[in-house]
């Protein structure tokens, strides 16, 4: 465990000295809050007005939550390293370590995304603090909860990225598959709750990796309670350990197929 | 002078075709990616299905005209991204020194340069912009709109990315920007114009000029004007021309990195 832990600080501080790029990539977050802070807008007529259980400004932060946790994971960037990895060959170097290639990219990716999520949640919160002029009051036991949520939640996305990245081993280029998989998580995850679904397929999406991986912090963020805690820490334990199991199996099989050609 | 346009377009139309050879040497990932692309364009029909399940009408489209909105800004971003993929590197081919390689060829630097390779997902953007066309309703006269409009909307985004880009020759390390000005064309691309207010729209029409790339040829296809063609053919013509003014104004800036590297 020392060894991940070294290898998630390292990379902790080496994206401390690239700031400025992540400060460029706030451009795109702020541009897809804009967007949506009009959109929202405009389809409640009167702030005041609830549509399925949301408020405007509850559905406004709950955009706000999900975009923090998708732009801060920086998933394209991680889809493209493993795609990269395997297809040129340079998986080999890290096969050749004391350390297992799944864990590094899952520590290495957590030190990307630690920082990114720490400076946009502060831009997150700012901007809708000005807009707004309202937050969710939320105890500091009840911040610990969301902040967990949100963290099994990037955990479990890196975990899925990375076993979607491994395809890699059986087909050329496993783009493709993350790019579904990134646009149902914006789509069905990061502009609606699950609650704006059609009533038959909801229960089906509360145990999908969408409720894991996006609904349930947003929405322990608007509407805290206990109860929604536990069963968000329960669905997220069952994903984080089905989707560990799933990626180490896929890299298990992949690694058998690897061919590499000269140096 | 027409001898020149011919034997460019015939250049242009080779390498095209060359670099779609190469992508196509694996015939799998080849379609996978063309597939891959309309299923994930797709998605986001489930978006506007819920917001019209909330409202009857967003910013004053109806749910056909998203389909041709999501059509039309799919369609332009298919046809840059196929043809002229590499206007959307330009800042880095400046920076890098990679221009060297057009200029000592004996046509147009700028031509040459921005269609030397192809974006194959692009091809299911474009298909994905006649299926949404489709879905909006077929008529002869809405094809060949659809796909005028596409036409010019595509160089107006390109035009755009090589102006951003050619800021390179002046200012040094700016594809930051660039790819932040083509961001920003792509994602506002696909919401209704009307749910905007204020200077947002002004922009619209100037420097991310999606009026004409999207929203006019929206109104257009919906409802045929011809003052709106004149100002699309316009429009376009005024931003090409001021991408290639810019463009060679900088070029007179270029100095070569004296970079080694071998194109195959």
């Amino acid at each position: 465990m020392k060894k991940y832990l070294y290898i998630f600080k390292s990379e902790l501080m080496t994206n401390l000295q690239y700031i400025f790029d992540i400060l460029i990539g706030f451009i795109s977050y702020c541009i897809m809050i804009f967007i949506f802070l009009n959109l929202w807008n405009y389809i409640y007529s009167d702030p005041s007005e609830v549509i399925k259980g949301y408020t405007m400004n509850q559905m406004i932060w709950y955009v706000i939550v999900t975009e923090i946790l998708w732009m801060s994971l920086g998933s394209r960037k991680l889809n493209r390293k493993i795609c990269n990895d395997v297809r040129s060959g340079n998986i080999t170097y890290n096969i050749t370590k004391p350390y297992n290639y799944v864990e590094y990219i899952l520590f290495s990716h957590l030190g990307v995304t630690t920082l990114k999520f720490v400076m946009v949640t502060i831009l997150g919160l700012g901007i809708g603090l000005i807009y707004l002029k309202s937050i969710p009051t939320l105890s500091f036991v009840k911040v610990i909860g969301v902040l967990l949520s949100c963290l099994f939640a990037t955990i479990i996305n890196i975990l899925l990225i990375t076993a979607l990245g491994l395809f890699s081993f059986f087909i050329e280029d496993a783009s493709p598959l993350f790019w579904l998989y990134s646009k149902a998580i914006l789509v069905v995850g990061t502009i609606f709750p699950i609650e704006f679904f059609p009533a038959f397929l909801q229960p089906i999406m509360k145990y999908s990796p969408i409720y894991a991986v996006s609904y349930a912090p947003a929405k322990l963020f608007v509407d805290f309670s206990y109860p929604k805690l536990l069963e968000a820490f329960i669905i997220q334990g069952i994903y984080l350990i089905v989707a560990f199991l799933l990626t180490h199996w896929i890299y298990r099989k992949g690694v058998k197929k690897l061919n590499v050609n000269g140096g | 002078m027409l001898t020149e346009v011919k034997n460019q377009i015939i250049v242009t139309a080779q390498s095209i075709k060359f670099a779609l050879q190469r992508e196509m040497l694996n015939k799998v990932t080849f379609l996978t990616n063309i597939i891959f692309m309309i299923l994930n364009n797709a998605c986001f029909i489930v978006q506007w299905i819920i917001l019209y399940s909330l409202k009857d009408n967003v910013g004053g489209y109806s749910f056909k005209q998203v389909l041709l909105l999501w059509g039309m800004a799919a369609m332009t971003y298919g046809i840059s991204r196929f043809f002229f993929k590499d206007s959307f590197e330009l800042s880095e081919i400046i920076n890098s020194g990679q221009l060297d390689n057009y200029l000592v060829q004996p046509k147009n630097v700028l031509i040459s340069c921005i269609t030397s390779s192809v974006e194959v997902s692009a091809i299911g953007d474009m298909i994905y912009g006649l299926i949404m066309l489709f879905l909006f309703g077929l008529k002869p006269h809405t094809i060949l709109l659809f796909l005028f409009c596409g036409l010019c909307g595509a160089l107006v985004i390109v035009s755009i990315a090589i102006i951003f880009s050619s800021l390179s020759f002046w200012f040094g390390k700016t594809e930051m920007l660039a790819n932040t000005v083509n961001s920003l064309m792509t994602n506002f691309a696909t919401y209704p114009e009307g749910i905007f207010k204020g200077l947002v729209k002004i922009l619209f029409y100037t420097i991310l000029p999606l009026g004409i790339t999207t929203y006019v040829p929206v109104q257009l296809i919906s409802h045929l004007e011809w003052k709106w063609i004149i100002f699309i053919i316009l429009g376009t013509i005024f931003f090409i021309f001021l991408a290639f003014f810019i463009f060679y104004k900088g070029l007179k800036r270029y100095s070569s990195t004296n970079l080694m590297n071998a194109r195959i």
